[in-house]
């Protein structure tokens, strides 16, 4: 067999030929490659001078239908029929793997985003609240439970949430406009750890809720004795000495520390849309904790939580009534989605005061992180049967498995693309073989082998699918810039918008280059065995 | 039927029975019947005879382009029949160059690279170009390397197809209406340079030919008619052969 450097080097001379004919006439090679390539860098520049880089499909367009022009020029001259047929070939293989590389990324994309909002491996366990017999509180998530669930090998971390279960609302002015929001059943509380661990938080945003997001009141009532405090009036200063994070408390008349609240990234888009756009204040589109500190720190960002009582003046059934300060510290994809966050501790502890003990120590659901996801099912299975509990809907499983088909059908379009290329690579390099059936027969009396012209051929198409496949990732991308551009300048804002729409993984690119050259060496294949089975004395006396 | 008795050494070539037909039933043409001859080290054949002789499929024969359907070849040691097709590859590569009437150089390629092909066959690949060089010298066309095909005359495409076939030195040269598509002048040359190589470099060489002048510089002409050898004599090259 021959060495692998003569087959590269046989290969590329063979592919890049100019022409196809074992001719006895000719004035030298032509200058088509650089005119080509001249062509095309003056699209391109044409294009981002004109409407510059953000607006790349309108240049991206001429630039594909500069190369798609040239491609048919090329095969309509005889001159460079070859290269023009070898030129169609691989614009096949150019478009299928362009498809299929940008097909991957876009789900992958997407199905990284639907993992933020909707982790597949974390599963939230409620308890059956209607049976036939009508209401069913039989079943009760507490301390017990969140134990016995702990002991399961399937769950890696098993955390409680807390509903508050009582009318609240909360008020506040934000930039000269006031707001109030019912928050009764729209409130939770969670681990701060849950929260804490946030992988979406940026580095910034992380420091503020290790230092803030925790319970302050039982942190503190162990501690020093709160500064005393005179309860400022509307137009007062606040007397605690940390104005930032203390307010002064009505009731006992003491510095307490805000309640620490977390909003969803729901919330923030919300705020964004709807919010600011109609009360005229600025738009968050930055690192939250650099928006906190450019708005003056937390104590802009504070408002007043007004518990037993509710916007629609209703109260709750002890009748009892209070107001604390809270502050937003952060945003947490780990947040309701719509309503607030705070530390479990201050949920229960109002349960217990406003509610009853019982309600103090039961658990709206308890969010279950599986150690693996494909546990799921034993999980879920177990849970039913011994406890009597169920998963709550799970929309993640439910969009992976919309994503997943969604990809395996996209996937399957570009592969009958590349595929359909392939088919048109064989009937070339068939054609091919016939035309070049002297070359052939040459090589085999230079000291080829029937193996060494298979490989030869089968080389050639591999090389076509490699550069095919290149160029095809190249176009790929270049389509992700332009609807990345597009995307960022007209769509507009909802929660979770991703700035980019495609994911590029290394494996996405090296699978697209692989099926490429896969595709293309399975179109030669029965070209090249045709051509290695050419009997070379006939070959050779081909006219 | 002539044949060459064997000599002490074992011959370059060595044909027994040779018969090689095309097609099936009907349509069957037999195109050697029971061809034999040794070819000695160093000897000039011409092989003559008119067109459908089987002279040109006797040479494939012999370069191992082409099987038999029975009899006995052995070429450089080689016997045809029984090795590989591996095995008849390493043969050309190594051990036969190949010149023919159409030239058969690589348009796409240069000079030097078409001089140089048959390295992409061989494992050994040392010093290469200076091979190239080496014989694109002996043929004359030094400073024609870098140059295409398609920018050289007749003779001169002849010429690198000839310093291609000497390009690994070979034992055995394989020559298939050399002048055919040449000039008077043109010819003369390249007959020449045969006749040197012959002399000086002890190549074996068979000449298929039409041509009376080449036919003229060999030291045995072999004649053949209707796939068989027949008499060399004046006579016969006469009613074979072209003008001269």
């Amino acid at each position: 067999m021959m060495p692998i450097g003569s087959l590269a080097r046989m290969v590329a001379a063979n592919t890049f030929r100019s022409k196809r004919e074992v001719a006895t006439t000719g004035g030298g090679e032509s200058k088509l490659g650089g005119v080509f390539a001249a062509i095309v860098a003056l699209v391109i520049l044409a294009g981002v001078i004109v409407w510059g880089w953000e607006l790349g499909p309108l240049w991206l367009s001429l630039l594909v239908a500069g190369v798609v022009a040239s491609i048919v020029l090329l095969a309509r001259g005889g001159r460079y029929k070859r290269l023009g047929r070898f030129a169609l070939s691989s614009f096949g293989i150019v478009i299928g793997i362009a498809t299929f590389v940008l097909f991957l990324a876009s789900t992958e994309q997407v199905g990284t985003v639907l993992e933020k909002i909707f982790p597949v491996e974390e599963v939230e366990v409620v308890a059956p609240q209607v049976s036939l017999l009508g209401k069913d509180i039989s079943k009760r998530l507490d301390d017990s439970l969140v134990q016995t669930i702990k002991g399961r090998s399937e769950a890696k971390r098993v955390l409680p949430r807390m509903s508050l279960q009582f009318p609240a609302y909360g008020d506040g002015t934000f930039n000269g406009a006031h707001l109030s929001l019912e928050i009764g059943g729209a409130a939770d509380g969670i681990d701060p750890s849950y929260v804490v661990e946030d992988s979406t938080l940026t580095p910034g945003e992380h420091t503020m809720f290790a230092d803030v997001f925790r319970d302050w009141e039982a942190a503190e009532n162990n501690t020093k004795p709160r500064q005393q405090c005179v309860p400022p009036g509307p137009k007062d200063d606040n007397p605690c000495t940390d104005h930032q994070r203390y307010y002064c408390d009505k009731i006992d008349n003491t510095c307490h520390h805000r309640v620490p609240v977390v909003l969803s990234p729901t919330m923030l888009e919300l705020y964004n849309t709807q919010f600011a756009k109609s009360h005229k204040t600025p738009i968050i589109d930055q690192d939250f904790a650099k928006f906190i500190i450019q708005q003056g720190g937390m104590e802009r960002m504070r408002f007043t939580l007004a518990l037993g009582m509710s916007v629609f003046g209703s109260t709750g059934d002890t009748g009892k009534h209070r107001e604390v300060e809270a502050t937003v510290v952060g945003i947490s994809a780990k947040a309701k989605k719509i309503g607030m966050t705070v530390p479990l501790q201050y949920i229960s502890r109002w349960n217990t005061e406003f509610v009853n003990v019982d309600a103090g120590k039961t658990y709206s659901s308890i969010v279950v992180t599986l150690a693996q996801r494909e546990q799921l099912a034993v999980f879920s299975q177990w849970l039913q049967d011994t406890l009597d509990l169920r998963l709550e809907d799970s929309l993640g499983e439910k969009f992976a498995t919309v994503v997943f088909v969604i990809r395996l059908v996209l996937v399957i379009i570009s592969l009958v693309i590349i595929g359909i290329s392939a088919v048109n690579i064989a009937h070339n390099f068939f054609m091919q073989v016939s035309e070049r059936r002297r070359e052939l027969g040459l090589l085999r009396a230079v000291g080829a082998s029937q193996t060494d012209v298979q490989l030869v051929v089968m080389g050639e198409a591999g090389l076509i699918g490699l550069i095919g496949g290149l160029l095809g990732i190249l176009f790929g991308w270049l389509m992700s810039r332009g609807v990345d551009a597009l995307s960022n300048r007209y769509v507009p804002k909802f929660p979770f918008k991703p700035t980019t729409w495609f994911h590029f993984q290394w494996w996405i690119l090296l699978g697209g280059l692989g099926c490429a050259v896969f595709f293309a060496v399975l179109g030669g294949y029965l070209p090249a065995r045709k051509a290695s089975k050419m009997e070379p004395a006939q070959a050779l006396t081909q006219n | 039927m002539p044949s060459v008795p064997p000599s002490g050494n074992a011959p370059v070539i060595r044909l027994r029975d040779v018969t090689k037909s095309y097609g099936a039933g009907t349509a069957k043409t037999q195109v050697l019947r029971g061809v034999s001859f040794d070819v000695e080290k160093g000897e000039l054949i011409a092989l003559v005879g008119q067109s459908g002789s089987g002279k040109s499929t006797l040479l494939n024969i012999i370069g191992g382009l082409d099987q038999p359907d029975a009899g006995e070849v052995e070429v450089l040691g080689t016997d045809i029949l029984k090795a590989n097709d591996a095995a008849r590859a390493r043969m050309r590569n190594a051990g036969i160059g190949f010149i023919f009437q159409a030239f058969n150089l690589l348009d796409h390629l240069s000079v030097l690279a078409n001089v140089t092909l048959p390295s992409a066959f061989m494992k050994d690949t040392k010093e290469v170009d200076a091979r190239g060089h080496e014989a694109l010298r002996r043929v004359g066309l030094s400073d024609f390397a870098t140059r295409r095909p398609g920018e050289l005359s007749g003779g001169q495409k002849q010429r690198v197809a000839i310093a291609r076939a000497l390009f690994n030195s070979p034992k055995l040269l394989l020559c298939d209406e050399p002048t055919g598509s040449l000039d008077s002048k043109t010819g003369e040359e390249i007959i020449k340079f045969f006749q040197e190589l012959n002399a000086k470099d002890k190549v074996t060489m068979v000449i298929v030919t039409h041509e009376r002048r080449v036919s003229s510089i060999a030291q045995r002409v072999i004649a053949m008619k209707d796939g068989m050898l027949v008499e060399t004599t004046d006579e016969a090259l006469q009613e074979t052969a072209g003008p001269s």
